[in-house]
């Protein structure tokens, strides 16, 4: 039926206007803006991010398309084998490879909204995370256990958003 | 039809710089050329869903409040600070285990609708998700809270019901000697130097950030972790 398949080809279109005329209306526009190309779909991860960098050290190049789309609840059974077979290849023991190979997974960061912040009770934007992660891996080896840089190129601000500005020509 | 593969994280860039970094420290320097891969055109393609970083800490202002902050997009240089925008085919979410499992208990979702430098960030939650693990639906509005993108200085932000959020460019908050790190890595380089270099400085990142009370998420002993997800086409 032509007029029906004109009609779902106009379809999109008509969502990009309702679209432009919600946004025109401002910053705090209704919460009816439904016209999201997201809204009725099926989506599938892509990313993720739990603890920064370190605990995807240990993800071999051929499976980390599987990491970024998997659960971190099943971090354990699919990866921790592999962070301890890592760590002991990199000379820790055994014991100390499965000690540090549980704290790993799941990949996720922890925080205890009870106690102050900072990383690893969750992370804050000023904590050297790089610093504590190079000690972590190479101990007292002081040329390789602190990268020097203790800070944001620009101060954070005190109040929401609390991220520094943009830097601009 | 585009079915975009392996999303290229810096925060996996430097992750893998750790363990190459390990590797040569060991004089396993055969993985380095091995592991050294560069950014093709299709990774950088998607861009919009490649999570740079994640933060989550107590409110400096409001003890009882918790702050979630997801940076994507990373490596804007100042000329495309105001020219960078979020993917209306990605939904941004934080994820809240609440019961020590791992697995979900609630989410914060945060989607753009519009192009351009008009766009307008939804959020929705803290919900429970329509279902846990990797496949993800928009849950029930209304949303929680709106705001307008911001693509300059002046930060754009909207609290409704006791959420305040943001969305939209800024320099990005992470720091680290990554250039010194990849001579190390090379083996042109045997220490970090002091003074080191901030690889990040003068960057830009698309940065989310949402504060609400704590008390909304079900508990005090929580896990926090973000996630980017796709339309299927």
């Amino acid at each position: 039926m032509p007029v029906t398949a004109k009609t779902l080809q106009l379809l999109p279109l008509l969502a990009l206007l309702v679209a432009a005329c919600e946004e025109a209306s401002g910053p705090t526009a209704s919460p009816r803006l439904d016209a999201s190309v997201l809204m009725p779909q099926e989506l599938r991860q892509e990313d993720r991010f739990g603890l920064p960098a370190i605990a995807t050290v240990f993800i071999p190049t051929n499976l980390k398309d599987a990491y970024n789309e998997a659960p971190p609840a099943q971090d354990g059974a699919n990866f921790k084998s592999l962070i301890v077979q890592k760590l002991i290849a990199f000379g820790q023991t055994p014991a100390a490879a499965d000690a540090l190979a549980d704290a790993l997974t799941p990949d996720i960061q922890p925080i205890d909204v009870s106690q102050p912040s900072g990383f690893l009770n969750g992370r804050k934007l000023d904590d050297d995370v790089i610093t504590a992660e190079l000690g972590l891996i190479f101990g007292s080896n002081a040329a390789l256990n602190d990268d020097h840089v203790d800070a944001n190129d620009k101060p954070f601000l005190p109040t929401f958003p609390y991220l520094a500005g943009p830097n601009v020509q | 039809m585009l079915r975009l593969i392996a999303p290229r994280s810096r925060g996996r860039v430097i992750a893998w710089g750790l363990l190459l970094a390990t590797a040569a420290a060991l004089g396993v320097t055969r993985w380095i050329k091995a592991s050294d891969h560069k950014d093709s055109a299709l990774l950088a393609a998607d861009h919009a869903a490649d999570i740079a970083d994640v933060y989550t800490f107590k409110s400096p202002v409001n003890p009882d409040n918790v702050v979630l902050v997801m940076t994507v997009s990373g490596f804007i240089p100042p000329s495309e600070a105001s020219t960078t925008f979020f993917d209306p085919n990605v939904l941004y979410q934080w994820k809240i285990d609440n019961s020590g499992d791992a697995v979900e208990d609630l989410v914060i979702q945060a989607f753009v609708t519009g192009t351009g430098g008009h766009q307008v960030m939804h959020f929705r939650g803290p919900a429970a998700p329509a279902a846990t693990g990797t496949t993800d639906r928009v849950v029930p509005g209304p949303e929680t809270a709106t705001v307008r993108v911001s693509n300059s200085e002046v930060p754009i932000v909207a609290s409704r019901g006791g959420m305040t959020v943001f969305a939209g460019v800024r320099d990005d908050p992470f720091f680290f000697d990554l250039v010194q790190f990849k001579r190390i890595i090379a083996g042109e380089a045997t220490s970090f130097r002091n003074p080191g270099v901030d690889t990040f400085a003068g960057f830009n990142v698309l940065a989310i950030v949402a504060e609400f009370p704590s008390s909304l998420l079900g508990g005090q002993k929580l896990g926090v972790w973000g996630t980017t997800s796709r339309v299927q086409f």
